[in-house]
C-alpha cells in the first residue's frame, strides 16, 4: 500500500514538472484575456497616498491582448490603458489584433511598479517594456530623471509630433513634462487640472444656495488663499457638517504648488507646501474634518454620503468623480449621493495625477507602439481615444477631461451624476493651473515624509518645528539633499 | 586475493556537491563579496555600474560608513529593531517554554496535541504580508474593527470615546509590529523546544523523579539544561531573524508615524530604492548590520557553550603537551 501512494505521488511530481515546461500558444486568447492569479487586497497604507491606488498585489497581473506574432510588452499600474489597447482592437483596428500580440502587466501600487519597471527597463532584452506607462507623481523620474534615458522620442517613433500636437491643442503642461530636452518622449491622454466637487443639498441646506457661481462667493474661488473656505468651514460645523473628508484632499491641492522639492539639489520647502501643516492643525484641532486618509474606507463612505459626519466637498479632477466617486452603490440614479454633486472653481487652483505613456529606445515594435500611442494621445477623430474617452462611448460610465482642448471643445460634459451640470467648462479652466515646473523625479517619496510630518504634528505628536526638523532629516538620509 | 571491495566513494561526494558549490559562489558569496566592496565605494543612481574607491574620487575610505553610523535614522531604525524584537522575543520564548513544558509532561497528557500543535504553528504559514496588511486595517482611523469595538463597548459602559488613531502613534505601533512576529513564530519555536525534549533520555527524568523532584523543578533544572543545543539554535535563528527584521514592519507601516517602525533592513533598503539609488550607503549599512549579527551570535555561542567539555579540552591539551616534553 505504501508503495503504491509513493509511486502515486512520485509521478505527480514528475507530471507537475512536465506540465510547466509547455510553451503557450498565442491561440490560448483569440481575443479576450487571460489573467494569471494574484492577491489583491486593500490596505490603507497609514498616512494620505497620492498615488491614484494603494491597494497592494503580491505579484504582477498579466494578460493578452490580440494574436498576432510579434509581441509589445506594455506595462502599467492600472487597468485603464490595457482596457484601452482592448478597446482598439476589437473596435478600431483588428487588423493590429493579428499582426501583434500586446502583452500587458500591471502592478498596482507605486512603490510595487516603480522598481518593478526600472528593473524591466534596465535588464533590457525581450521581455522588456515597449510601451509603459508613468504617473504624475513619478512622471519626471522617467522622462527627465533618472530613467529617462530609456524613453525614445515619440519622432523617432514616426510620429509627427510638432504639428499634431499644436493640431490638437494638446495641454501645455502635459508636453512640458513629456519632454526631455525638448523632444517629446511622453504625452498624457488626460488634463487633470482640479475644481471643487461639492454636495448639492448641503449648500442648499446651509448656504442656501446650491448654485455654482454662489458657492464660489462663498468660499472665495480664485482668490489663491483659504481664507473666506476657512469661514465657511465654521458655519457648515456649526450645522453639523466637516467640510473636506480628510486632510489628504487638501493636500492634493497644496502639493504641486509653488517651487519644486529640490531646487540646485538643495531641499527647499515651499510656502503654499508648508502651509499644509497649518492645515492639517486646523482641520484635526477644530474638528473640521472626518479624518479619513485619502483611499480608505472611510473616504469613500464619505463619497457615498454614509461616514461618520455629511461631508461638504472633494477637490479633485474629473478623474475623480468619473471613476472613484461613481462607485458600486451609487451607479445609477436614486442610489446613494447620486446626482447631488456640482463643480465650480476652488479657492486655490491645482492638478492632481494623469498618466502619460512612453516608448522604450530601441523597440522593434516601433511601428505597432507608435499606432497605439498617436490613437490615444494625438488622434482628435470621432474614433480617437480621447473623443471617446470625452464622451463616455468606452463603455465604462464616464466622461473624462482630455489633453485635447480640439475634442474638449466638440465634447459634452454633462453628467448626471452632477445633476446634468456640464463639468468641462471648469474642468478646463483648472488646467490652467497645471504646470510641471513644482514637480521633482523624487516626489513620491518627499511627499510621503512630508505628509507624515503634517499628521505627527496634526496629531499632536510633534510640535511644527520639530516635524520640520524629522521631515528634513528624512529627506537627508534617504535622498541625500 | 585483491579485495574488490575496496573502491573509495570520497570522490562522488566531491561530484555530487560541486552543482551546490558553484551556484552558492556564483549566486550568493560573488553578491556578498560584491556588496562588501561597493561600500567603499561611490556607485549611486538607477542602473549605474561605474563606479569608483573613494580614495579615487578624494573622499576617506571610510564616509559611507560615517554617514551611515552618524545618521539619525539609522540610529533610530537599530533602536527600533532591538527594542521591536526584545518585546517579540520574550513572550515568544516564554509562551515556547510554556507550551513545552505542559505537552512534554511525563505525568499528564493532554487531550488533542496533535490539533493544538497544528494550530500553535498554523501562524507560521501566513505569509507575512497578509498579516501586516491585515492588522493596518484592522487598526485603522477613523473606521476599523479595532476602533468600532473600542467605541462600541465605551458606549455600553455609558463613555463616550472617539476613535484612536493606533497606526500614528510610536508605541502602538511598535507592540502592534511585536505581537504580529510574536504571534507568527512562537508555534515554530515551540516545535523546535518540543523536537529538543523529545530526544532527552527518559532515564534522566526518572532519576529527577526518583530524587523527589517536582514539575517546577524538573523543567527548570533537568529539561532546559539539556536542550542547551536547542536553545542555542532558537536564540541565534532569532537574533539573526529578529535583526532582520522587514516584511511585517515595511507592510504595516512603511516610514509613516514617524519611522516608529523602521528596522534597519527597511533604512538599507531606503537608501537604496526610495529615489536616489545610494548603493553605496546601504551597502555599507548592510556591512555594518553583518557586524552586529557576528558579534551578538558570538556572543550567545560563548555563553551557552558547554563549559564542561572546554575543561576537559583544556585538560586533555595539557597533557598532550606534558607528554611530549616528557618525551
Amino acid at each position: 500500500m505504501k508503495k503504491v501512494i509513493a509511486s502515486a505521488l512520485s509521478v505527480a511530481m514528475v507530471a507537475a514538472i512536465a506540465a510547466g515546461c509547455t510553451t503557450p500558444t498565442p491561440t490560448d486568447a483569440p481575443d479576450g484575456t487571460t489573467a494569471a492569479g494574484s492577491d489583491v487586497v486593500e490596505t490603507t497604507a497609514g498616512g494620505d497616498g497620492e498615488t491614484e491606488a494603494t491597494e497592494a498585489t503580491s505579484g504582477a497581473v498579466e494578460t493578452t491582448i490580440g494574436t498576432g506574432s510579434e509581441v509589445i510588452n506594455l506595462w502599467t499600474f492600472t487597468e485603464e490603458v490595457p482596457g484601452m489597447v482592448q478597446y482598439y482592437v476589437n473596435n478600431i483596428d483588428p487588423d493590429f489584433g493579428t499582426k501583434y500580440t500586446v502583452k500587458c502587466t500591471y502592478i498596482n501600487g507605486a512603490e510595487n511598479y516603480q522598481p518593478a519597471v526600472d528593473a524591466a527597463l534596465v535588464a533590457g532584452g525581450d521581455s522588456a517594456p515597449d510601451l509603459y506607462c508613468a504617473e504624475a507623481d513619478y512622471i519626471l523620474k522617467y522622462t527627465q530623471g533618472d530613467m529617462s534615458r530609456f524613453a525614445a522620442t515619440y519622432k523617432s517613433l514616426g510620429i509627427d509630433v510638432d504639428s499634431k500636437i499644436s493640431a490638437a491643442e494638446i495641454a501645455q503642461y502635459t508636453v512640458d513634462i513629456g519632454s526631455r530636452d525638448g523632444e517629446v518622449v511622453a504625452l498624457g491622454y488626460q488634463a487633470t487640472g482640479g475644481a471643487m466637487i461639492y454636495r448639492a443639498s448641503i449648500a442648499e441646506e446651509v448656504f442656501g444656495s446650491s448654485e455654482p457661481a454662489d458657492i464660489e462667493a462663498i468660499v472665495g474661488a480664485g482668490s489663491g488663499n483659504w481664507d473666506k473656505f476657512w469661514e465657511a468651514a465654521a458655519t457648515l460645523k456649526e450645522k453639523g457638517y466637516s467640510v473636506v473628508s480628510g486632510s489628504g484632499d487638501m493636500w492634493n491641492v497644496c502639493k504641486n504648488a509653488g517651487q519644486p522639492w529640490i531646487v540646485d539639489g538643495n531641499l527647499t520647502i515651499a510656502p503654499e507646501r508648508e502651509a499644509f501643516l497649518d492645515i492639517a492643525k486646523k482641520l484635526k484641532d477644530e474638528d473640521l474634518s472626518n479624518n479619513a486618509p485619502g483611499w480608505d474606507t472611510a473616504w469613500y463612505n464619505d463619497m457615498m454620503g454614509v461616514g461618520d459626519r455629511g461631508v461638504f466637498c472633494f477637490f479633485g479632477p474629473a478623474w475623480l468623480i468619473n471613476y472613484v466617486m461613481v462607485r458600486d452603490g451609487q451607479k445609477a440614479a436614486g442610489e446613494g449621493t447620486f446626482g447631488d454633486w456640482r463643480v465650480c472653481t476652488p479657492p486655490v487652483g491645482f492638478f492632481w495625477g494623469g498618466t502619460w505613456l512612453m516608448a522604450r529606445e530601441g523597440t522593434t515594435k516601433a511601428e505597432g507602439v507608435a499606432k497605439i500611442i498617436e490613437w490615444v494621445t494625438l488622434d482628435t477623430s470621432e474614433t480617437g481615444l480621447q473623443y471617446l474617452w470625452a464622451n463616455d462611448k468606452m463603455g465604462n460610465n464616464a466622461k473624462d477631461t482630455v489633453a485635447s482642448a480640439v475634442v474638449m471643445a466638440k465634447s459634452d460634459g454633462s453628467l448626471e451624476f452632477c445633476g446634468g451640470q456640464n463639468i468641462f467648462p471648469t474642468f478646463i479652466a483648472g488646467n490652467s493651473n497645471a504646470s510641471g515646473k513644482g514637480m521633482t523625479q523624487y516626489d513620491a517619496t518627499i511627499n510621503n515624509y512630508f505628509t507624515d510630518a503634517a499628521n505627527q504634528y496634526a496629531e499632536g505628536n510633534l510640535d511644527r518645528d520639530a516635524a520640520l526638523e524629522t521631515f528634513k532629516a528624512n529627506v537627508s538620509d534617504n535622498l541625500s539633499f | 586475493m585483491r579485495n574488490k571491495k575496496l573502491v573509495n566513494y570520497a570522490k562522488f561526494g566531491y561530484l555530487f556537491s560541486i552543482p551546490f558549490i558553484l551556484a552558492f559562489c556564483v549566486f550568493t558569496l560573488y553578491p556578498v563579496i560584491y556588496t562588501f566592496i561597493i561600500g567603499f565605494t561611490d556607485l549611486k543612481g538607477a542602473g549605474n555600474t561605474e563606479w569608483h574607491f573613494l580614495p579615487q574620487v578624494g573622499k576617506n575610505l571610510f564616509v559611507n560608513f560615517k554617514d551611515v553610523l552618524t545618521s539619525g535614522s539609522f540610529q533610530k531604525a537599530f533602536k527600533n529593531t532591538v527594542i521591536i524584537w526584545i518585546m517579540n522575543f520574550i513572550p515568544q520564548i516564554g509562551f515556547a517554554l510554556l507550551f513545552t513544558a505542559w505537552f512534554t509532561d511525563r505525568r499528564s497528557k493532554v487531550k488533542g496535541q496533535g490539533i493544538f500543535k497544528i494550530l500553535f504553528y498554523m501562524p507560521n504559514i501566513i505569509t507575512a504580508a497578509t498579516l501586516a496588511i491585515l492588522f493596518n486595517v484592522m487598526f485603522g482611523y477613523p473606521k476599523g474593527p479595532v476602533n468600532d469595538i473600542l467605541i462600541g463597548v465605551s458606549k455600553f459602559f455609558g463613555v463616550e470615546r472617539k476613535a484612536y488613531n493606533f497606526n500614528a502613534n510610536e508605541w502602538p505601533v511598535k507592540i502592534i509590529i511585536a505581537f504580529i512576529q510574536f504571534y507568527q513564530w512562537y508555534g515554530h519555536t515551540m516545535v523546535n523546544l518540543i523536537a529538543g525534549v523529545i530526544g532527552i533520555s527518559p532515564e534522566v527524568f526518572e532519576a529527577a523523579e526518583i530524587d523527589g523532584a517536582n514539575r517546577v523543578q524538573t523543567f527548570f533544572l533537568v529539561t532546559i539544561p539539556c536542550i542547551r543545543q536547542i536553545m542555542l539554535f532558537v536564540l541565534v535563528t532569532s537574533l539573526i531573524g529578529g535583526l532582520n527584521m522587514f516584511d511585517v514592519p515595511q507592510l504595516y507601516i512603511g516610514t509613516n508615524a514617524n519611522n516608529a517602525g523602521l528596522t534597519t533592513n527597511m533604512y538599507i533598503r531606503n537608501q537604496a530604492f526610495s529615489g536616489s539609488y545610494l548603493y553605496n550607503r546601504a551597502a555599507a549599512a548592510s556591512v555594518i548590520l553583518f557586524i552586529v549579527i557576528v558579534v551578538l551570535s558570538s556572543v550567545l555561542f560563548y555563553i551557552l557553550r558547554d563549559k564542561d567539555e572546554a575543561k576537559l579540552k583544556k585538560l586533555r591539551k595539557q597533557e598532550l603537551r606534558a607528554a611530549r616534553k616528557g618525551l
